[in-house]
């Protein structure tokens, strides 16, 4: 090495340093222009953050309103659900078997609850994992009298919603389940996030602003672990900001579950039905059952896809409310609202008689009657269901006075009731078949449409309505669902009073002779319903119906095993009791069952003696009065 | 005599201050960084001054010899820590899926840390001995790059790749001081910019790959590696113009920060002193780096003046590394902090590449 060679070669790089320097303080400038970037301009954002990291929000959730029905037994509740979770690190296997142990799972139950363990992946093995959902009571006690055993195992108990009775009323209830993204698009705002649990369909559905109340919160400083620590590194203990729930409130119905229960037993051995009861003074609903339903607790809970499917392909329709949502053909219990259209307007004497030689010729088309019936009046027409009486009686009133009558009572339009999906029904006029058959009217339509067939189409709701308001001597309510609202200390928030929809401007006179006709058609040796007459039970008066719904052909893909039983007529029966100081109305309705007189008519009697219990006394009505005169 | 003289009239006083400054706010910021960590981390804070004593000690050590003397052991230098690389995978201890420390008493010794500064002396020499003045052509590579790929393989075998690329940089930075002719660099860069994808595709780890990937599209991956260089942002971030203050930072202290005593250190100083505290520590470093240019600008012979180039070289890209990665702009790697990041070997090494840097600074005037 020597001194001289070293001084000249330094010069190779003499020039390249400022470049160097000039590289150093780009380099830095480029950091700050970040820091200012991130610490300056973007600041709140990230601070943001850095506090969101820190701040555990744990939701407090509020109970849901309890709904009862009008005795106040519980319809809808909450219970708690224990489900199990699990810290995977701190799961040794031995603690695995021994949990399989304790909960009494089987050899399969017991390899997928380990491999739910075993796949979880590392950085999440110190966080909980639910492993088991709403596990049965002795599987609770099990756990935790051995929980000093197993620190990883925690059980926590939600509250789920149960409904004690299952089946019964479900369409009406409705149930709730979790929301879902769409939910949370559409609800922004109002305090929905998920797990949260929204009402699904009837009443937990309507009522659900009232129900749902008010989630609290906690509002906890944590660390990076989700663990509230304080800056020494203890844990934090009560530095916790809280907001307590609101509790939602709860409901009572007008409803009335042992008479739900009762018409359920009354209609054991139909497969398919309905039935409606309403309070005639009142206008609240007793009643509101459609056969077959699905259990409130299954289908809340999350209903596997084979059971979804069996409930969906279920040829009885269990989904439909029957009640509300599907309307059917009236048939002969139609028949009350032509007969008042034709005394209103003076267009037909009652006493006057009409033969039935058991069919009724209308230029080269015969209409059938059920029977030959001979000279009857417009009573005796009712009683018996003579449907060549009703066609006479058709042609000189004609098919808009009877639209006009059946609108005043309720058909055509929804009646209200505020839950569910209502079906209006409908009401055929002149102009709707002058619109359908290209302006060609035939006169066979106006008496089709006397005696319900045709097609003019009712709810449950809207006849029960209807039979009501002929019961209470014309008022139409709105029927009333929802009692009252109160707060969970049982204090009353709102009542609701009866709402009447209107006064129909109907005389007296003229109810009370259908009335009396309805009452024959229970009590007179010849009505329809003379055999489902209960001897000494309460007085019923109402109307029979066999709505025909048979078709010559087989639908595209019909099973014609079921053919027999689709082609049966649905089996109607309508009416209130006491029929001198009517209480209830009730329609019930099978569908395929049958004539009415047969199969409806025996549901409703069975439902109304266990009611009212059949020791009203009757000696004073007019109708029972007029039935005595010889 | 003549050392102590030497000692009180040339020393580099610029030099010590930036240094020391650096130092003591990285030891005060490491007590922060480990005050919420546990009883485990406890005494980080105390173990670095230990280190950096030692790594004064060392310091001090080696600035006394005349770097000229260095310069005739370069090659030994240069064999031990080739032989220390080879003995980390004899004896080294296999820590999150890499093989990079030998374990010595309680404490473990990083190879490849000692290795840069051993790198750095040896191509010091090769340059000191080959005096050209004329442009060099690839054929002039060939050593130099020799020199550079031993270390480099034995790194990326433990693997560890945020020092191969720092050994790869300093390498390059030094060569940028000698003339290579336009037609060898064209040739180089195509190279490389061939062997890219190879790389990618043979010789990484799917970790490295992943950590890559992940920076490339960090919202894709928030909650795994792209978690970590989240959450520094955050901390930075969130800390504003003048922080949140002294043990204040709610990143660090609730956690959320990820090695944030080795190499997330940054984060911690930013978030809790804020854009005025970044700024004042950027600064620091720069000055530093700037110093170090200076030192090698003023150096009287090519061994020194590459030695200067290269210490400033390794503080600078680690420097500008580290902060880059913190700060999201570029891809996590394992590079730390120069006296800032907790580390025994990374203290010391970079403590012995400021003593070289002072070494050189003294005897400028010498000759």
């Amino acid at each position: 090495m020597t001194m001289l060679s070293v001084r000249r070669e330094v010069g190779e790089f003499r020039k390249r340093y400022k470049w160097m320097a000039l590289f150093v303080l780009l380099s830095m400038g480029a950091l700050v222009v970040r820091l200012v970037q991130l610490q300056i301009v973007e600041h709140a954002k990230w601070a943001a953050e850095a506090e969101r990291n820190i701040t555990k929000i744990v939701r407090l959730p509020a109970t849901r309103g309890i709904i009862r029905d009008h005795a106040g037994h519980v319809i809808a509740e909450n219970r708690p659900s224990y489900n199990v979770f699990v810290t995977p690190q701190l799961l040794s296997e031995d603690e695995m078997n021994t949990i399989a142990g304790l909960m009494s799972l089987n050899s399969v139950q017991k390899q997928a609850f380990k491999n739910t363990v075993n796949a979880v992946p590392t950085r999440r093995r110190s966080h909980l994992v639910q492993v088991f959902t709403d596990i049965s009571r002795d599987q609770y006690a099990a756990l935790e009298t051995h929980a000093r055993e197993l620190p990883g195992t925690d059980v926590v108990a939600v509250p789920v919603r149960s409904y004690p009775y299952k089946t019964l009323a479900a369409h009406t209830i409705g149930f709730i389940n979790e929301v879902n993204g769409d939910d949370l698009k559409r609800l922004t705002g109002l305090g929905y996030g998920p797990g949260r649990f929204i009402g699904r369909s009837g009443v937990e559905r309507a009522w659900e602003s009232y129900l749902r109340g008010k989630d609290g919160e906690l509002r906890m400083v944590v660390d990076v672990r989700g663990q509230e620590f304080d800056s020494q590194g203890n844990k934090r203990e009560n530095k916790a900001q809280r907001r307590e729930p609101v509790p939602g409130l709860d409901l009572r119905l007008t409803l009335d579950m042992d008479m739900m229960r009762s018409v359920e037993r009354a209609f054991r051995g139909h497969p398919s039905g309905a039935a409606v009861v309403v309070d005639v003074r009142t206008g609240r609903v007793r009643a509101l059952f459609s056969k077959p339903s699905y259990d409130l607790n299954e289908i809340s809970g999350g209903l596997s896809s084979v059971r979804s499917a069996e409930i969906a392909d279920n040829p009885f329709r269990p989904l439909i409310d029957k009640t509300l949502y599907e309307s059917y053909f009236p048939g002969s219990t139609f028949k009350p609202i032509s007969a008042l259209a034709a005394l209103e307007d003076n267009l037909v004497v009652p006493s006057a008689r009409v033969n039935c030689p058991g069919y009724y010729e209308l230029g080269k088309r015969r209409f059938r009657c059920t029977h030959v019936h001979g000279d009857v009046e417009m009573r005796t027409a009712i009683v018996q269901s003579c449907n060549v009486y009703f066609y006479q009686l058709a042609e000189q009133v004609g098919i808009d006075r009877i639209a006009r009558f059946a609108r005043e009572f309720g058909l055509g339009q929804k009646t209200g009731i505020g839950i569910n999906t209502e079906a209006s029904g409908f009401v055929s006029t002149r102009e709707y078949y002058e619109k359908r058959h290209q302006g060609r009217y035939h006169l066979g339509f106006t008496l089709n449409a006397a005696i319900g067939q045709g097609d003019t189409r009712v709810t449950l709701i809207q006849l029960a309505m209807m039979y009501a308001a002929i019961g209470s001597g014309g008022t139409l309510y709105v029927p009333q669902l929802v009692e009252s609202v109160e707060r969970p200390d049982g204090s009353i928030v709102e009542e609701f009073q009866p709402r009447v929809r209107r006064r129909i401007a109907v005389d007296p006179a003229h109810l009370t002779y259908v009335i009396d006709g309805l009452y024959g058609v229970v009590n007179d040796p010849k009505g329809t319903a003379a055999e489902a007459r209960i001897d000494g039970g309460v007085p019923v008066a109402g109307k029979t119906g066999t709505a025909e719904v048979s078709k010559k052909k087989l639908e595209p893909g019909e099973d014609p095993r079921r053919a027999w039983y689709y082609r049966r007529a649905h089996a109607w029966f309508a009416g209130f009791a006491p029929a001198d100081k009517p209480e209830l109305a009730i329609v019930v309705l099978v569908e395929h069952g049958g004539t009415g007189g047969k199969y409806a008519a025996p549901i409703a009697m069975q439902i109304l003696q266990e009611a009212l219990g059949g020791d009203t006394k009757i000696a004073n009505h007019p109708a029972v009065l007029a039935a005595k005169k010889p | 005599m003549a050392l102590r003289r030497g000692f009180q009239d040339n020393f580099d006083w610029p030099l010590f201050v930036t240094t020391a400054a650096i130092a003591v706010v990285g030891v005060v910021n490491l007590y922060s960084a480990t005050s919420a960590a546990g009883v485990s981390l406890r005494d980080v804070y105390l173990q670095q001054i230990y280190w950096l004593t030692l790594g004064a000690g060392a310091a001090v050590l080696i600035a006394a010899i005349d770097y000229r003397h260095l310069e005739r052991y370069g090659w030994v230098a240069y064999g031990i820590g080739i032989v220390l690389l080879v003995l980390v995978f004899l004896l080294g201890r296999n820590i999150r899926g890499s093989q990079r420390w030998i374990p010595i008493g309680s404490f473990s010794l990083q190879p490849s840390e000692i290795m840069k500064l051993c790198f750095i002396i040896a191509l010091a020499k090769h340059l000191h001995n080959d005096p050209r003045t004329e442009g060099r052509t690839l054929k002039d590579l060939v050593i130099p790059g020799l020199i550079l790929s031993a270390p480099l393989v034995l790194i990326l075998a433990q693997p560890d790749l945020g020092t191969a690329l720092l050994i790869v940089f300093v390498f390059a930075t030094i060569m940028f001081l000698t003339n290579l002719k336009m037609r060898s660099f064209i040739t180089l860069v195509v190279t490389l910019a061939i062997s890219a994808p190879l790389t990618w595709r043979y010789l990484l780890k799917d970790y490295q790959r992943e950590r890559l990937t992940s920076f490339l599209d960090p919202e894709n991956d928030l909650l795994d590696t792209g978690w970590h260089a989240h959450q520094a942002k955050v901390a930075i971030g969130s800390g504003g113009w003048s922080g949140k203050g002294f043990l204040q930072g709610t990143q660090n202290q609730h956690k959320f920060l990820p090695d944030q005593h080795t190499d997330f250190p940054f984060p911690v100083w930013a978030e809790e002193q804020g854009f005025v505290g970044s700024i004042l520590l950027i600064l620091l470093y720069m000055a530093l780096i700037l110093w170090g240019l200076k030192i090698a600008s003023e150096a009287k012979d090519r061994f020194g003046a590459v030695v200067a180039v290269g210490v400033s070289a390794l503080i600078f890209w680690q420097t500008v590394i580290n902060l880059g990665m913190v700060c999201g702009m570029l891809p996590v790697v394992g590079i730390t902090l120069p006296l800032f990041s907790y580390g025994g070997s990374s203290v010391l090494t970079i403590m012995m590449g400021i003593g070289l840097l002072m070494n050189v600074s003294m005897r400028r005037f010498h000759f």
